[in-house]
């Protein structure tokens, strides 16, 4: 691959700037800014309900709001973080972004269908504002029927509609990236020359087009019966509202491999590079992804255990789920082992990377208690529960959007950001995220149930809610203090060189930063294996020691 | 600018920027629509699957509320989206030999029988079930005493739900081959091959298959 | 690219003869006409078969007739036959996938066979019960819930 580039030429943040050349672009690399931006907004959006459901839960008796403002707190928290932050972050931003370049391409294979994506998705984020504030949406996020279509008040039909219309957004990128990764890689990029990073993305691709039209047609049902009495999952016409169940988590157990699966290529990207060392097992890695698609479909009564589901299914559901943690452990012990004879770089992507790995398993270990049919009653609807998937999305996705933010912000944005305050940030996301959350496996076994807006049947509980405030609090000042640093860098920063990590991969090698318009100049020809990385060599030049022998 | 009838005026086989050639973009649309027609099928799945459901659920019911629906009309539907079917193919025949006149004419044929579809169901189907207040709700009239009347509503629901959502899909079809015939017609300038033909057939094809499968289950099978 | 290099003939140029078009459409129309005869004479063909047994027939031809229609249509009518393997995975994998729904069967086939107080499987009854329904058989119906009448 060729590494020459011409530093005269504009790159693609220069190619207009007016905002019109911004709203109608058509530029993979505009539209995953468009996007960084919007999720951003969204992901402020969800903390500050986070914050409101947090503070209310210092008290035993629940003082600042009522409980049915409380509801609404906890179901925009959900909604919005779910729908509008981790499903779309980083495939929309980071995957929008690197795909084509990862793969040689000079831009997705529909830019059309790409900017108009982000038009649903803003359509979908903006009516579900609007439901947010015209009432209120009090069914938590996942709509469950007849709550949500009988007993329930407020805007429940525009939010449903608004996550609708933000999955149609899922699904048009989702089609996108497979249609690109089918048929734009340049030549030479042979399907194991791919980095994890695209065989992720096309997973979690192939779980969005699979899964998503099941919930988007769920939800439209949910919408009918409100609207027009077509009581699908209605009891009172001998309907079933577990088949409403069955139908959501259907689609939304795989959505939490939508979330994480992402996360994982940003993962192996970060691992590799800073450990200066292939991935190990690359083959298994990338199969892993793809078991983790499959099997992904096959576990979603777990969600279901008390919910009269047959205690039958229940077991074969969760005989699936234990399986379905192999491939997520194969990534992890793969991930583990790069490090092994590598040579180790803790720079900020790199402690957000150990943080996701330290995280997600506890978060993925925690599961195995929640597969267990048994140990699940105990626990079901309690803060375990919700401790446990926290460690997973949060602990997983928002982590590696981190690290992803952190390490391709100079390919992004071609400036350098304070890397030392990034360090102290990142251990701080670690510290605050754990002083939350740890509490939570606690008081949640204690028996502390979710979405309760007060505890005084247990007060002795306050103290756990206490330090989970505590440590959000710590996570909020973590999260807002790359908001400031990285839009610093954006003005003052200094330029950053094509490749500051020297990492492997077309976007780094072949690349300026940032961009041109069309990514390369010709078409780059691949040659030579993926994660081309040289520990021992760099490790000597590390020490000033002379090169390795070769004989 | 005259226009004429018999040859396509536009220009032809444009590739655009993010393609190195003409055959990898046809081969790249191709599979992004079909992609996008798994996410279809999904969708339709949820509905039969909740008609399975249910239809295991309350058989002896289901049956007997299957009588309310006349096969004739929709054989005779059946029929004319399978003409659709085969004119739309027809039309990507003709666009793929750059034959202006003989697409116009398979699209515009296509487009009659989906009209066709909609009134026949409106008329025969929909609107009297309608007058009957057959239809779920609060309104929902039944007198059957075999059948109680809420496993009926629930019946109904589905029929509604599953073929509102096929004539839903019919009708976006009709818009599209509309403004595909008025593109070609003009020349527009963005009617480079014959793709959005292929990619509208796709999409035709598909809701035809999902009457496919609809017609048995809905007005055959019980018997 | 990397993909088109490798396959020397493209197949997306393949214009689908006419004829061929034509032999689609009137086995299409054949398959439907069978389809219908087929219901029509079924209650009578099958008159000595158990319920379970005639239902499980009919139903295994309607929807081999329309697996076999919508093999023509996805096959001919689409052109999937002269694509690449890709868009034939494409063309099946949804159709695959759905299949993974029925799953659930799984749940509702054993629903009801864990006793549950109040809810035996004599009822015969395959849903849950209604809320005004007795909790037991020969119990008096419930007068505490209201349910509005659906029969008028």
């Amino acid at each position: 691959m060729t590494t020459q580039v011409a530093t005269e030429e504009k790159n693609y943040l220069q190619e207009g700037h007016t905002l019109a050349s911004w709203l109608l672009t058509k530029d993979h690399k505009r539209i995953a800014v468009l996007y960084l931006i919007s999720v951003s907004f969204f992901f402020l959006v969800g903390s500050i309900a986070a914050m409101m459901v947090r503070l209310e839960l210092t008290s035993p008796r629940g003082v600042l709001m009522s409980n049915e403002t409380y509801n609404k707190a906890f179901t925009a928290h959900g909604a919005v973080m779910i729908f509008f932050f981790l499903l779309v972050a980083i495939p929309a931003v980071f995957g929008n972004f690197l795909i084509p370049i990862m793969i040689g391409a000079r831009d997705l294979a529909f830019p059309r269908l790409n900017l108009l994506s982000w038009y649903f998705y803003m359509a979908g984020g903006t009516m579900f504002l609007i439901a947010m504030m015209s009432g209120g949406v009090d069914a938590g996020w996942t709509f469950y029927t007849p709550l949500s279509s009988i007993y329930s008040n407020g805007q429940i039909t525009l939010a449903l509609v608004a996550a609708f219309v933000s999955g149609f957004s899922s699904i048009f990128t989702g089609v996108n990236f497979i249609a690109t990764i089918h048929k734009m890689r340049a030549p030479g990029m042979t399907w194991w020359r791919l980095p994890l990073y695209v065989w992720s993305h096309y997973a979690a691709s192939l779980i969005i087009i699979l899964g998503t039209p099941v919930v988007a047609i769920t939800l439209l049902l949910v919408v009918f019966e409100r609207v027009a009495k077509i009581g699908i999952f209605s009891p009172e016409l001998g309907g079933d509202p577990v088949l409403f169940q069955h139908m959501f988590w259907f689609y939304s157990h795989p959505a939490v491999y939508i979330m994480v699966l992402p996360g994982m290529a940003v993962i192996s990207e970060v691992m590799a590079c800073f450990s200066r060392n292939k991935v190990f097992g690359y083959k298994f890695v990338a199969l892993s992804s793809l078991g983790i698609a499959a099997l992904g479909f096959i576990v979603w009564g777990h969600h279901m255990f008390v919910s009269s589901q047959s205690m039958y299914q229940g077991i074969v559901f969760s005989f699936t789920s234990f399986l379905v943690a192999v491939p997520s452990a194969i990534k992890v012990f793969n991930w583990s082992l790069t490090m092994y004879k590598g040579s180790v770089w803790l720079a900020s992507p790199m402690i957000y990377a150990l943080g996701f790995i330290g995280l997600f398993t506890v978060g993925g270990l925690t599961g195995l208690y929640l597969a267990s049919t048994g140990t699940d009653v105990h626990v079901t609807a309690t803060y375990f529960v919700v401790a446990h998937f926290h460690y997973v999305m949060v602990g997983g996705t928002l982590l590696a959007f981190l690290a992803a933010l952190h390490f391709w912000w100079p390919k992004m944005f071609g400036v350098l950001y304070p890397e030392a305050i990034a360090k102290w940030n990142a251990l701080l996301v670690f510290i605050g995220f754990n002083l939350t959350f740890l509490p939570q496996f606690v008081v949640g076994y204690l028996g502390m149930p979710r979405r309760y807006h007060y505890y005084y049947f247990a007060p002795e509980f306050q103290v756990y809610h206490v330090m989970s405030t505590l440590g959000a609090s710590a996570l909020a000042i973590s999260l807002i203090t790359p908001a400031f640093y990285l839009t610093y860098s954006l003005f003052k920063g200094p330029k950053a060189p094509p490749n500051p990590w020297a990492a492997k991969g077309l976007e780094w090698e072949a690349c300026a930063s940032p961009p041109i318009k069309h990514n390369f100049h010709g078409v780059p020809v691949v040659v030579g294996d993926v994660y081309d990385y040289d520990a021992e060599a760099e490790e000597r030049a590390l020490r000033g020691l002379p090169p390795k022998e070769t004989h | 600018m005259a226009i004429s009838l018999n040859k396509m005026n536009q220009p032809q086989d444009v590739v655009y920027e993010q393609f190195e050639d003409l055959a990898q973009q046809q081969e790249t649309y191709v599979i992004g629509m079909w992609a996008f027609l798994v996410t279809e099928v999904m969708f339709f799945g949820v509905m039969f699957m909740s008609y399975v459901v249910y239809r295991w659920k309350y058989q002896p019911y289901f049956y007997a509320l299957h009588q309310e629906l006349d096969w004739r009309i929709g054989g005779i539907n059946t029929f004319i989206l399978l003409l659709s079917s085969f004119s739309v193919a027809l039309a990507v025949h003709f666009h793929q030999k750059k034959k202006k006149m003989q697409t116009l004419a398979c699209l515009g044929f296509t487009n009659l029988c989906a009209l066709a579809f909609l009134v026949i169901k409106m008329l025969f189907e929909y609107i009297p079930k309608w007058n009957h207040g057959h239809y779920p709700g609060p309104g929902f009239t039944w007198d059957n005493p075999n059948i109680p009347g809420n496993i009926a509503q629930l019946w109904y629901s589905l029929y509604f739900g599953t073929t509102g959502l096929h004539g839903l899909h019919v009708l976006i079809g009709i818009i599209l081959f509309s403004v595909l015939m008025f593109m070609i017609a003009v020349d527009h300038p963005a009617i480079t091959d014959y793709l959005p033909t292929e990619m509208l057939g796709l999409y035709w094809h598909f809701v035809d298959i999902v009457w496919i499968f609809l017609y048995p289950l809905y007005y055959l099978m019980p018997k | 690219m990397s993909e088109h290099a490798s396959h020397a003939h493209d197949h997306s140029h393949h214009i689908t003869p006419f004829f061929t078009l034509v032999k689609t459409l009137m086995l299409l129309a054949v398959l439907m006409v069978v389809t219908i005869a087929w219901a029509q004479i079924a209650p009578e063909a099958l008159k000595g078969v158990p319920p379970a047994m005639a239902s499980l027939i009919n139903n295994l031809i309607a929807m081999g007739i329309a697996f076999v229609k919508a093999v023509a249509v996805i096959m001919i009518f689409m052109g999937v036959k002269y694509q690449s393997h890709v868009v034939k995975t494409y063309a099946a994998l949804g159709f695959v996938w759905f299949l993974m729904m029925f799953i659930m069967f799984a749940d509702y086939g054993t629903r009801h066979w864990e006793s549950v107080r109040g809810w035996t499987p004599e009822t015969k009854q395959m849903a849950l019960p209604r809320a005004d329904e007795p909790f037991e058989p020969g119990m008096p119906p419930r007068k505490d819930i209201h349910i509005p009448d659906q029969h008028h």
